[in-house]
């Protein structure tokens, strides 16, 4: 898929285009996977990229792709906090809160398919990941608690996300799609 | 293992470091280097990002903790070792008197305080995420639990901007006052002891007093807790409280409210003794990050004298100041 870039100029010092074809690509990926709004999809990767560019040339980057990734998590917070706003004026503050429709249904169909793939791990495995995930603990705080290894906790997150991934419908079939 | 399968799980260690709250510096090109090997790299990073921060997993995994015979719980007594499962029933009682001592002891060590002096502002990022700019002179106790979020405002203003999470609420105490969301941006200022101001910017909040829940408010809405009786304020608000930008709008607020506002800003106190000018009503917009300024209007408006002395400001009815 080709990235729009027309509205960055490329200096001396920046990473060479097919850099930011691929890191387009892979912020596009990550924030269709997050909303389902296409508008919000083109606007956030678009400004993600313009501000990776810019900060780029500020200083050196440790990391450009998890900097993306924060500056697009940042964006889609941002795009949310205005839609819900905008409803919130027109009069209806209660459902200011709620999300639309239709990623209602979106929503707990991941959530009933990742519940599923979460009752089929071995319970230890989903412990850590509630742990780590929703309680925000460190893997030292888990690794301590639950009487493992620190190395015992990190492989019990990677597998426990590689089954959810797994069971998570379309991304091999999506990739597909694209291509 | 497949190919593919060993890809995800490298991603997913990947994942796992880079969503840590503190990143090693060696690991952000690493991890750039691992990017650029492989489109499939790329691909699988995404999608193992946006299912790591999706609420979707969040909800999931709320739901999954609650499911009848899986102790994740966040107690201490844990599968440890087998014996211990074996014997789960006989330790259940012994579990839950644990998790009761840690519900009541860990609250008291994992309390954070912060603190501002006078003319100094601080922006701080709880550990959920959530964000709270305080004004001066402010103290703020947090507490972020597994299983709840609080805070108690001891005196000064600060602005919420809470993260939204399903399961744990955020409560805000402000002496009697309390304001209960899930995730929102509201302010609250504590004017005095009995007094609460809150405004929300977004979302919904419950403000309740003494434990009971008075009214709910929407964005664009304040209300005024004084002792004890909360009157409900319409409020055309910006994008963000009036004080971060160092304003006041005053309606019928006692002089030493704003006294206090105006204190937030300044390094030198400000005394205010009379009790008749404490409680003089005044209404108007005053810049009160600009003491000298906020004081004039002050004098202009209301029968007052004010003192300039080397260390403090003295505040007196007009007529009394001549006494050195």
């Amino acid at each position: 898929m080709p990235a729009v870039l027309h509205q960055i100029e490329n200096r001396a010092g920046d990473a060479p285009a097919e850099d930011w074809r691929a890191i387009a690509a892979t912020l596009r990926r990550y924030v269709r996977a997050r909303t389902s709004r296409a508008d919000v999809v083109e606007d956030v990767v678009q400004e993600t990229l313009s501000r990776l560019v810019h900060q780029g040339r500020v200083q050196k980057l440790l990391s450009v792709y998890a900097l993306g990734f924060r500056i697009a998590a940042n964006l889609l917070i941002d795009h949310h906090r205005r839609d819900s706003r905008y409803v919130a004026e027109s009069g209806e503050e209660t459902a200011s809160l709620a999300p639309s429709p239709h990623r209602v249904l979106a929503g707990r169909q991941a959530v009933a398919i990742l519940k599923e793939a979460l009752a089929a791990m071995p319970p230890l495995r989903r412990d850590v990941l509630v742990r780590r995930r929703l309680h925000g603990q460190s893997c030292a705080a888990i690794a301590k608690e639950l009487g493992l290894s620190a190395k015992a906790v990190e492989k019990h997150i990677t597998r426990g996300l590689a089954d959810l991934h797994k069971a998570m419908p379309g991304d091999t079939a999506a990739r597909e799609a694209v291509r | 293992m497949t190919r593919d399968a060993q890809i995800v799980e490298e991603a997913a260690a990947w994942i796992d470091r880079l969503n840590r709250p503190v990143v090693d510096a060696a690991v952000g090109p690493a991890f750039d280097a691992w990017m650029a090997a492989a489109p499939r790299h790329r691909e699988v990073i995404a999608e193992l990002q946006a299912l790591w921060q999706s609420e979707a997993l969040v909800e999931a995994l709320g739901q999954s903790r609650l499911a009848p015979g899986v102790a994740t719980a966040p107690s201490v007594i844990t599968d440890r070792s087998g014996r211990l499962r074996r014997a789960a029933p006989r330790f259940a009682a012994a579990a839950c008197a644990m998790l009761v001592a840690v519900m009541l002891i860990v609250p008291a060590l994992l309390t954070s305080t912060y603190r501002t002096n006078a003319g100094r502002g601080r922006s701080v990022v709880l550990g959920d995420g959530s964000r709270v700019d305080m004004s001066g002179d402010t103290e703020l106790r947090v507490q972020i639990l597994p299983w709840k979020r609080s805070a108690e405002l001891v005196r000064g203003e600060a602005f919420f901007d809470v993260r939204h999470e399903r399961v744990r609420i955020f409560r805000v105490a402000s002496g009697t006052t309390s304001v209960r969301v899930l995730g929102t941006a509201f302010n609250v200022d504590r004017q005095s002891p009995t007094r609460t101001a809150v405004v929300v910017y977004r979302g919904a909040v419950e403000v309740g007093v003494a434990g009971e829940t008075e009214l709910v408010l929407n964005t664009g809405y304040g209300a005024r807790v004084v002792d004890g009786h909360v009157i409900a304020q319409r409020r055309i608000a910006g994008g963000v409280p009036d004080w971060k930008s160092g304003w006041f709008e005053a309606s019928d607020v006692p002089l030493g409210v704003l006294i206090d506002k105006v204190q937030r800003y300044s390094a030198r106190p400000i005394l205010l003794h009379d009790r008749a000018l404490q409680a003089l009503p005044i209404s108007g917009r005053f810049h009160v990050s600009d003491t000298e300024r906020a004081l004039q209007a002050v004098q202009a408006a209301y029968h007052v004298d004010i003192a300039y002395g080397p260390k403090t400001i003295a505040i007196r009815p007009a007529g009394e100041a001549d006494d050195r």
